[in-house]
């Protein structure tokens, strides 16, 4: 290597790393933003200039999203959707892949294909259907009907379809020599051969599942089962809307999310690859 | 342990014929091997024993059972595959018992029955690791082992070393040899490689083209091969062919090769052309003149002993056996002498008919 060639390569390296941190910035500053305003007086929040640090740091809209709205119980309809969500999606996901993957059936490429077609369907276009759906079905304002429309995630049953296509065959015919039953092929075989990806789709389920707003927002109009994205939209009172205590429960509704990133940094960012790449 | 009886069976996989009206017995306790080239359907045979191909035609018995509509597990059969197919994360002992598992057995039956496997293949301390903290030999063992512990009534290996070097490839043969011995149990082995075939087998079962060549003890095949496929393939080096034309009355034969000289055998057979093979063992290089002379292309030296590759005035190939100090060197001329009582003249149909 000459000279001239470290030259080359530390210049092509400071403009990728300046332009990253830029583009971070850039990302990061709504948060920064957000979190820096939940921690200012009102009357600071709403000058008309940018300060980026508070004159007065102040926790009192925390106090308020926590004490004077129900968050408690928006954070416990948003656990208990979520894991609904979660659990029932990705268990049922597993099955479906499970069946597309490794059992011959009739009718199982033109199900594959119903499958991947769904795919392109986007939500928004279903809404009213599920809104009328859960409507009829009395099943507005409580946790199933927040939970039964968004278990529609074919991309899970995609990425575990090609998981278990990877498994070699020699496992399914050693578990056939050993008298294995199907349910045990898949539980005592497959599901821990692939732990990762069940652990990874979870988590990611997890997520969406949280921040969902547009389904909670029309499946719900008693406070009382809101979720916590739902929820924020309800902090304000009779002289309007506080940008400092909404961004505040804003921030308290990313927590648990902030949290579950930072636990299983590895495994989100595995199952966001997985999910966005349906793995190449 | 128990016969195991395949009556006519036969097999294709989309209108390809790849087993063609088998039949065969294998005695309880014998050891068979199934050797064949690639392709030749000696692996989907097994599979079909096994369950993890379906009979098209024909019936397999196991035991005094019809089982050509049993599943896998209900065969009574224990199998080792090429990949070993260890869970990988499940430690040895769960690996091993998987399968008694699955039928309820009792839980101190089956750590007894762990336990005894893992003695008789001196693994002991294996039990609590997981596959991929074992060696390629220790891999092969838990395959073995979990075969064991079901006390099938056959067992069915799949082309088991060939994952293996070398050395522990032929380690590994001698152990299996061992096992068989201790454990008197029905085995049949798949496998390409003749070494394999030879010492381990009871009986060797040649498959070529879907169907059995022949079926023989090792000596038998190698001494007397049916067809000139199984004289080919069975024997390292191979066995020569020469063209070869016969002349003579009754069982006074005279071969002319292609070069013009003549070898005298006995042999039954009416005048005609056949391909002549010897086998390099039953070449012996002469060191007085002789009828058949050829020319030293290339000498293997193997240290015991020594190939060396000829070529005859007509051109033809040949290999000959000399002792591990011959001091041959390539482009000599050499004498031959022919072993007459080892000759062997395939027809036209590649049948193959023995000298006396």
């Amino acid at each position: 290597m000459t000279p001239n060639t470290i030259k080359r390569i530390n210049w092509a390296g400071g403009i990728v790393t300046v332009l990253t941190v830029v583009i971070a910035v850039i990302w990061a500053f709504p948060l920064y933003w957000g979190i820096i305003s939940s921690l200012k007086p009102e009357n600071e929040v709403v000058r008309p200039y940018i300060e980026l640090w508070p004159d007065t740091l102040t926790f009192e809209h925390y106090w308020f999203a926590l004490t004077e709205t129900q968050i408690g119980t928006w954070y416990i309809n948003s656990i208990v959707t979520s894991l609904g969500v979660t659990v029932l999606t990705v268990s049922t996901s597993m099955f479906a892949g499970y069946a597309l993957s490794q059992l011959r059936f009739p009718g199982r490429t033109v199900l594959w294909w119903l499958i991947l077609a769904s795919f392109m369907v986007p939500t928004q276009v279903l809404i009213i259907n599920h809104f009328v759906l859960m409507a009829n079905m009395s099943l507005l304002n409580s946790w199933a009907g927040i939970i039964l429309p968004q278990l529609i995630h074919p991309v899970i049953i995609i990425v575990y379809k090609q998981f278990f296509d990877q498994v070699p065959k020699d496992y399914r015919e050693a578990a056939a020599m050993d008298n294995a039953s199907e349910w045990n092929v898949l539980f005592k075989i497959y599901i821990p051969m692939n732990w990762g990806v069940t652990t990874a789709l979870s988590i990611v389920t997890f997520i969406w599942a949280w921040n969902a707003f547009l389904w909670p927002f029309l499946a719900v109009t008693r406070t009382e089962m809101m979720t916590i994205t739902v929820g924020i939209t309800q902090v304000f009172d009779a002289f309007g809307v506080y940008y400092a205590r909404q961004l505040s429960a804003a921030v308290l509704a990313g927590v648990p999310v902030a949290l579950a990133y930072l636990l299983f940094q590895r495994r989100v960012t595995q199952a966001i690859t997985l999910s966005a790449g349906i793995k190449g | 342990m128990s016969d195991i009886v395949l009556n006519s069976v036969s097999k294709s996989f989309g209108g390809v014929r790849v087993i063609d009206g088998i039949s065969l017995d294998v005695p309880s306790g014998e050891f068979v091997v199934f050797l064949g080239p690639s392709g030749s359907g000696k692996s989907t045979l097994l599979r079909m024993i096994a369950g993890l191909e379906t009979i098209d035609e024909g019936s397999l018995t196991i035991g005094g059972k019809r089982s050509e509509h049993l599943a896998p597990g209900q065969r009574d059969v224990a199998m080792v595959f090429q990949n070993y197919a260890l869970y990988p994360h499940m430690t040895v002992r769960d690996n091993m018992a998987f399968g008694l598992k699955n039928i309820r057995m009792d839980k101190a039956q089956i750590a007894r029955r762990v336990q005894d496997a893992a003695r008789i293949l001196e693994m002991d301390a294996l039990l609590d690791r997981r596959p991929a903290q074992l060696s390629g030999g220790q891999r092969q063992r838990v395959a073995i082992g979990r075969a064991i512990v079901k006390e099938p009534a056959a067992f069915l290996f799949d082309e088991p070393l060939s994952n293996l070097d070398a050395a522990l490839r032929v380690r590994t043969r001698v152990e299996l040899a061992e096992l068989h011995q201790r454990m008197q149990s029905t085995m049949i082995y798949v496998t390409h490689d003749q070494t394999e075939a030879m010492t381990l087998a009871d009986r060797i079962v040649i498959l070529n083209n879907c169907r059995i060549e022949q079926i023989g003890s090792p000596m038998d095949v190698y001494l007397k091969p049916a067809s000139r496929f199984v004289a080919g393939f069975v024997g390292s080096p191979g066995m020569n062919f020469i063209k070869a034309e016969l002349s003579g009355e009754g069982e006074q034969q005279v071969a002319t090769l292609g070069n013009g000289s003549k070898v005298a055998l006995q042999i039954d057979l009416p005048p005609g052309t056949y391909e002549l093979g010897i086998r390099p063992e039953a070449v012996q290089v002469s060191q007085t003149p002789a009828a058949t002379t050829g020319k030293a292309a290339v000498v293997e030296r193997l240290g015991d002993r020594t190939l060396v590759h000829l070529h005859l005035d007509d051109g033809s190939a040949l290999v000959a056996l000399d002792s591990g100090r011959s001091q041959i060197r390539s482009g000599d001329t050499v004498h031959l002498d022919f072993d007459t009582t080892q000759l062997h003249l395939f027809d036209a149909d590649g049948i193959a008919h023995h000298a006396k």
